[in-house]
């Protein structure tokens, strides 16, 4: 016989047993609000493009083109830091300078040549950077030369975006001088790698080098692509300068002191001049390393950032059965069920590790043109594990049919109110789409909640970040995240240097229409896993974000406006044009920060320390970067 | 609360701990071994014996294992157990096994994890401190008098010198950075690296650094302290062997230590760990062994132990200084003087000798094998060779006795001394005495008559009443009297040989060491004579004794108390701090340099690297475009002393006040070789060439080039470069030339 008591017991343990098993997965599945989106929720809150900050009221093109200067926001020029940028704008690198002038909030003049930038000089002052294309520049005049250093001897700091010929800067001593440069070696050199200082680019010391040996790609992943050609003009660097990047070249007979230098810089005790030896700065790395040498130009710089890491499922999830055939003979299994059982615990699992949170931007399914139409069900399932997740539900342009991307949309829009009544989709994957065809896609029903467009990544396009129309943004990708270069990795420094920004896109379309073998997932994972796990590591202070928290920071990003001032160890922030939280990147030389009010900090490196501003004005004091322990 | 330290403190924790580390080896470890035998000796006796074998093996286990190329830790660790393992084993002959499987059970259970530590130093904290309120108690209560005097002379040696050491970090004697350089190369088993030298001192500095890990430079920073004190214990220690009173062996330490009559040079070199200072602890204790055997009637294992004690002494005299060997001999002559009565007996000559020549030759043993097998002698002991051998035909140019100013020589460690009045060529007793004044009074007092003919005046009374004493048929005590008279009345004498035309045995300044240290034996012996003969026997000698300390500190004060000196070291207190901070910051790391005038090469040796400023500056003198300059390490500090010191060769306490300046800086840098370019002016023009560098590469470099730390007087700056993109520090920087 059982007692009373006894029963008592029995009976609770199993009614808890019973809620725990039941109970808590229905009301996880009930408080589980999937089927609305939550980021758009908060959208009017944010600033569009009529917020934008811009320095000045407006570009203003001058009417001769060259004659006279493109400023833009004249009137603030004195009380503001002013770019100057001279040469031909269709330049990447130029237009990397125009950029980062904005983003950086500074004043910016474009000149098409130096002599056209001389006949205006003078007035108002001289400018804070000169960022000069050396086909600008008449070399062989001596007078363009030494107006040259009449700027630095006045304090104006010059950045060469790339340097003439290595016969003009051999055949001048001015030039050498001006650039630093100590002997011309060889006019032409291949090197075997590429050796980064630490403290210039965020990410720390690092070195390209090349495959030796067959096997190398495993101790030296990245070395398929480098960042830029490996062979240049041979300079030794002059008295005065301190070199950022240099080449290795081949063999071990050469002493490190004279390898080909590639990104230095040049002290007069007045300023500073840089100089970059190849096309580092065409594209947006162009951004990074202008952030870079501006650090370098003071004792302190605080500057504007995103803070938003993101990573982009680009056409994933697919809800449809396709490519049956071709699935059954990879996987033995269909899309969905490959998607589901192994594509995403991999996923999750590595994100999860790293702290990421993935913009899944899903397409119902990628071929419109066949019978197979996508499950309801594995919507909603997928809806609620990425709700769990944090991650955010996108969509994406990506189809395999010549179906048009109205019709696309149209199609999805109708899958969407069969299975959900309807789904505010916030950001849109456009991939490799044209802005006409964006634009189109725009105007449809499917995206009328579109507040951001996520674009693959395109070298000819400097521009991380921005406006696409009133008030809708576009970030743009930093390349396939299946692959891992150096070419990558130094985009990514550059950018998260710049802008604390880092977004990176897993194409999982290939999963389910794989073009040749080595795009089966089993070696996709590897790649995925590799390249997650390797930008993962770096840089966990930045927020990790969705494609549309990233919007969010863009909008306040591009809306704010601040300026800075030092007393003794005291800098004063003040930040205009937005509400709610923005960010900045300090970059200090030997200096920390000891405590901070209006806000929060956080180390990422030596001399570099990532600043959320809350309120209006902040306050930052900063302490020796080291104190001595006997005294 | 900052989380740092300050280096007086630090000084303070590492003169404890050094203190510790050379006490414990040479006075814990002999006691803990012998204690037994001890038992029936005077606790002054077995201070002494202790003491002088824990430094005889110390001294000697290093010279052995140098000489076959196996000393290191494990070796010098081993050696220093070695005795306890043969004592133990033979007592526990056959059982040793089990002996020691039960005195380590405890250890290895902590091992095992069976115990943890802090249980089991609980449990020996119960066991001392039973032990303590036992026997320490029994042993304290009739010496506490006696106890309380000595921590008094303790405390008063610890304000006279401590302050110094305490607050004076750089070295305080010019040739601190040669014997830096030999004990750095005894790590790599190369002892006698620049040539034969008496390594007695630096085997016992390379045993503390090898074995308790104390950096070299932190020992020749320290250990100066330690050894003065021991100096002055060791004293105190053979006065109360020899005096009747217990108190009037203070008289003298104490008048040694806080008078003002002496002049500075007789006791400036305790302000630095220097070998001669070091060797002057075994003078002592080797008259008092001598003295000990001679007052034996028999040649028992007391009279052998005396006199294996007096070899092993005079053994580490010449070990550690040829001139302590020098003053012990003296001291032995004085003896033979005194115990004539005794010495003059063939069984007794005979044993003596022997014992000093066994003494002599093992001290020799060491040297003998290094010259035999090829290496040279060092260059100083040619040096001393030369002074011993022309020493009574020196004639420079002097002045006359008594007279203010004097030219400067140099000595065998490059230190500049007053050299003493003409030589009278006239020689009769009265211009004997008075040459002797005079010497005295110029290299022993402060320029006062009436002090060294009290000095000398001692010396003949102490002199004349141990004659007293033995026509009082106290033989043995008067012996000891007219000893310790003679040392001292040899000594003033030989001060003058080469005014007399005697042989110089030892540099002449350095005679005034001696007769200052002897003087205080005078002193002491002198009251307990005149004490003694007030009260014999009788209990009111100890009372006598107090009388005579208090009318000596009566007296002292009213001639005037010694104040505590501060050294003008030969590096800036804040470039030891610097340094120190240095070697905590870079740990394992060793690509660092310091650009320095100072002696850091020695001081950092195998943990980073050193550039000489003068190479520095004269590497970018006459600056071309392709002039190159560059420092391949992850770190450079530049040291730049802005107020350069005033490096002398001679201890003093002058204090530097010149600025670097652009009137330094213009003048062309110093084309002198070696030490040259850092002496006097030429220092002050070098540092005013460094600091206008520095100016000129901190506006090119305005972030790179970090202020590391800074004084009024000091400067260091800090580069971190890349091993990839090391900066050119050649710049224009105005003066290149």
């Amino acid at each position: 016989m059982i007692s009373r008591r006894n029963y008592i017991t029995l009976t609770i343990l199993m009614a808890v047993v019973l809620f725990l098993c039941m109970c808590l997965n229905s009301l996880k599945d009930g408080w589980n609000d999937y089927a609305v989106n939550r980021y758009t929720e908060t959208a009017e809150n944010y600033p569009s493009k009529v917020n934008i900050y811009v320095p000045g009221s407006a570009a203003e093109e001058s009417a001769g083109g060259e004659e006279a200067p493109e400023k833009i926001g004249a009137e603030r020029i004195t009380a503001r830091n002013c770019v100057v940028c001279i040469g031909d704008r269709d330049r990447l690198s130029l237009q990397a300078a125009e950029i980062w002038a904005a983003y950086t909030k500074r004043d910016l003049a474009v000149y098409s040549s130096l002599e056209s930038y001389r006949d205006t000089a003078g007035s108002p002052g001289p400018p804070e950077m000169m960022v000069l294309d050396p086909e600008s520049i008449n070399w062989k005049d001596a007078s363009e030369i030494r107006f040259l250093n009449t700027c630095v001897e006045e304090g104006t700091h010059l950045v060469f975006c790339d340097l003439p010929d290595a016969a003009v800067i051999g055949s001048s001593l001015q030039v050498q001088e001006l650039l630093g440069i100590r002997s011309v070696l060889q006019e032409e050199v291949s090197v075997t790698g590429f050796h980064l200082r630490e403290g210039f680019l965020l990410g720390g010391e690092t070195s390209y080098l090349e495959k030796e040996r067959p096997d190398a790609e495993t101790y030296l992943p990245g070395s398929k692509a480098f960042p830029v050609e490996r062979t240049f003009p041979w300079y030794l660097p002059g008295a005065g300068t301190k070199v950022y990047m240099k080449g290795i070249p081949e063999g071990d007979d050469v002493k490190a002191d004279q390898y080909p230098i590639v990104m230095w810089r040049k002290s007069f005790g007045t300023a500073y001049v840089f100089a970059v030896n190849g096309e580092w700065m065409e594209g947006m790395e162009g951004l990074g390393i202008l952030s870079a040498m501006s650090a370098e130009m003071y004792s302190y710089e605080l500057y504007p950032v995103l803070n938003a890491q993101n990573i982009i499922l680009a056409g994933y999830p697919s809800v449809a059965d396709e490519n049956a055939l071709e699935m059954e003979r990879i996987y033995s299994r269909s899309v969905k069920q490959v998607f589901q059982e192994i594509l995403w615990p991999g996923i999750s699992t590595l994100l999860q590790k790293y702290d990421y949170r993935a913009t899944c931007m899903m397409t119902p399914q990628y071929d419109y043109s066949d019978r197979q139409e996508p499950d309801g069900k594995q919507l909603n399932y997928y809806l609620k594990i990425f709700n769990e997740r944090g991650a955010e539900t996108g969509l994406s342009g990506v189809r395999v049919s010549n179906t048009s991307i109205r019709e696309k949309l149209e199609a999805d829009r109708a899958f969407f109110g069969e299975a959900l009544g309807g789904y505010d989709v916030v950001s849109f994957h456009g991939g490799d789409m044209g802005e006409e065809e964006i634009m189109e896609a725009l105007q449809t029903d499917m995206l009328a909640s579109v507040r951001t467009i996520v674009r693959d990544y395109d070298a000819s396009k400097p521009e991380p970040a921005g406006f696409l129309s009133e008030n809708v943004t576009v970030q743009s990708t930093l390349g396939d995240g299946m692959e891992y270069t150096y070419k990558s990795d130094f985009l990514v420094r550059s950018i998260q240097t710049a802008l604390g920004y880092f977004s990176m896109s897993y194409d999982l379309s290939r999963v389910a229409y794989p073009e040749k073998e080595e795009e089966a997932w089993e070696q996709l994972s590897q790649a995925l896993a590799s390249t997650i796990s390797t930008y993962g590591s770096q840089f966990p202070e930045f927020a990790r974000t969705t494609a549309a928290e990233c919007d969010m920071h863009i909008r306040q990003f591009l809306a704010l406006d601040y300026c800075d001032s030092r007393t003794g160890d005291c800098i004063e922030l003040q930040v205009e044009g937005v509400n709610g939280p923005v960010w900045f990147i300090l970059r200090t030389h030997n200096e920390a920060v000891k405590e901070m009010k209006g806000g929060s900090w956080q180390k990422l490196e030596e001399g570099a320390y990532l600043i959320e501003v809350t309120e209006s004005k902040a306050v930052l004091i900063l302490k020796p970067a080291d104190v001595r322990f006997y005294r | 609360m900052e989380n740092d330290m300050s280096m007086t403190m630090l000084t303070v924790f590492q003169i404890t701990g050094v203190s510790a580390a050379y006490l414990g080896v040479t006075l814990f470890l002999p006691w803990l071994l012998l204690r037994r035998k001890l038992a029936s000796l005077r606790a002054g006796a077995g201070f002494m014996v202790c003491f002088m074998a824990g430094n005889f093996y110390c001294m000697n286990l290093v010279f052995l294992l140098q000489l076959f190329h196996i000393s290191n830790r494990v070796t010098l660790i081993l050696g220093t157990l070695l005795p306890f393992l043969a004592a133990a084993a033979r007592k526990r002959k056959g059982t040793l096994a089990a002996v020691l499987e039960h005195r380590t059970r405890k250890v290895r259970m902590i091992f095992e994890g069976g115990l943890g530590v802090r249980t089991f130093l609980l449990g020996l904290g119960v066991k001392m401190r039973r032990a303590s309120a036992g026997w320490i108690g029994q042993w304290l209560a009739p010496r506490w008098p006696d106890v309380l005097l000595t921590l008094g002379i303790i405390g008063l040696v610890l304000f006279q010198y401590g302050s110094n050491t305490v607050n004076v970090y750089g070295y305080c004697a010019s040739d601190m950075v040669q014997h830096n350089y030999w004990i750095n190369h005894m790590e790599a088993n190369r002892i006698f690296v620049d040539g034969v030298y008496p390594f007695g001192f630096h085997c016992v500095m390379y045993y503390l650094h090898e074995v308790f890990s104390v950096p070299v430079y932190v020992l020749l920073r320290v250990f100066a302290l330690p050894q003065t004190l021991m100096i002055h214990l060791v004293l105190l220690a053979f006065l109360k062997l020899v005096c009747k009173s217990k108190y009037t062996p203070y008289v003298g330490t104490m008048a040694y230590i806080i008078s003002g009559v002496f002049y500075q040079y007789t006791y400036f070199r305790y302000y630095a760990p220097l070998p001669q200072e070091y060797g002057m602890l075994f003078i002592l204790p080797a008259a008092w062994f001598a003295i000990a055997f001679l007052r034996e009637k028999e040649f028992g294992t007391g009279a052998r132990g005396n006199l294996l004690l007096f070899s092993l002494c005079i053994s580490m005299t010449l070990a550690t200084h040829f001139y302590d060997t020098v003053a012990a001999g003296l001291f032995c002559i004085g003896i033979g003087a005194g115990f004539c009565f005794r010495c003059l007996r063939w069984r007794y000559l005979r044993r003596l000798f022997l014992a000093g020549v066994v003494g002599i030759l093992i001290a020799l043993l060491p040297m003998a094998a290094a010259y035999v097998t090829g290496t040279p002698l060092q260059g100083s002991l040619h040096w001393g060779m030369n002074m011993l051998s022309s020493g009574s035909k020196e004639e420079t140019v002097q002045e006359e006795p008594g007279e203010e100013g004097s030219a400067v020589q140099e000595n065998d460690d490059g230190e500049a001394v007053k050299d003493g009045p003409k030589k009278d060529s006239s020689v009769s007793w009265r211009k004997v005495l008075d040459c002797i004044l005079g010497e005295l009074k110029y290299y022993v007092t402060n320029d006062s008559m009436a002090a060294a003919k009290f000095m000398l005046g001692s010396v003949g009374v102490l002199t004349a009443l141990g004659i007293l004493w033995c026509v009082l048929r106290r033989p043995d005590y008067g012996a000891v009297l007219v000893s310790t008279g003679l040392f001292a009345g040899i000594l003033c004498i030989l001060q003058a040989s080469a005014k007399l035309g005697l042989p110089q045995l030892i540099e002449v300044s350095r005679y005034s060491v001696y007769i200052g240290y002897g003087l205080a034996a005078v002193w002491s012996l002198c009251a307990d004579g005149v004490v003694y003969l007030l009260f014999l026997e009788r209990k009111g000698i100890h009372l006598g004794g107090i009388a005579a300390l208090a009318a000596s500190f009566g007296a002292i004060a009213m001639t005037g108390f010694r104040t505590p000196v501060r050294i003008s070291a030969y590096e800036t207190n804040d470039a030891i701090t610097c340094l120190t901070n240095i070697l905590r910051e870079n740990g394992d790391s060793t690509s660092w340099t310091i650009c320095s005038a100072n002696d850091e090469q020695q001081m950092t040796w195998g943990k980073g690297y050193h550039y000489e400023v003068i190479d520095f500056l004269r590497d970018q003198k006459e600056l071309k475009p392709d002039t190159t300059l560059m420092i391949p390490t992850d770190t450079v500090y530049f040291f730049i002393e802005k107020i350069p010191i005033l490096y002398l060769d001679y201890i003093n306490t002058i204090k530097p006040e010149r600025r670097v300046s652009l009137e330094g800086a213009e003048i062309p840098l110093p084309e002198v070789k070696g030490l040259l370019p850092y002496i006097q002016d030429e220092r002050w023009v070098t540092m005013s060439h460094m600091y206008y560098w520095a100016q000129a590469f901190r506006d090119l470099y305005p972030n790179e080039m970090e202020v590391y730390y800074e004084t009024d007087a000091f400067v260091c700056y800090r580069v971190r470069q890349d091993g990839f993109g090391l900066y050119n520090f050649a710049v224009d920087y105005g003066y290149n030339r």
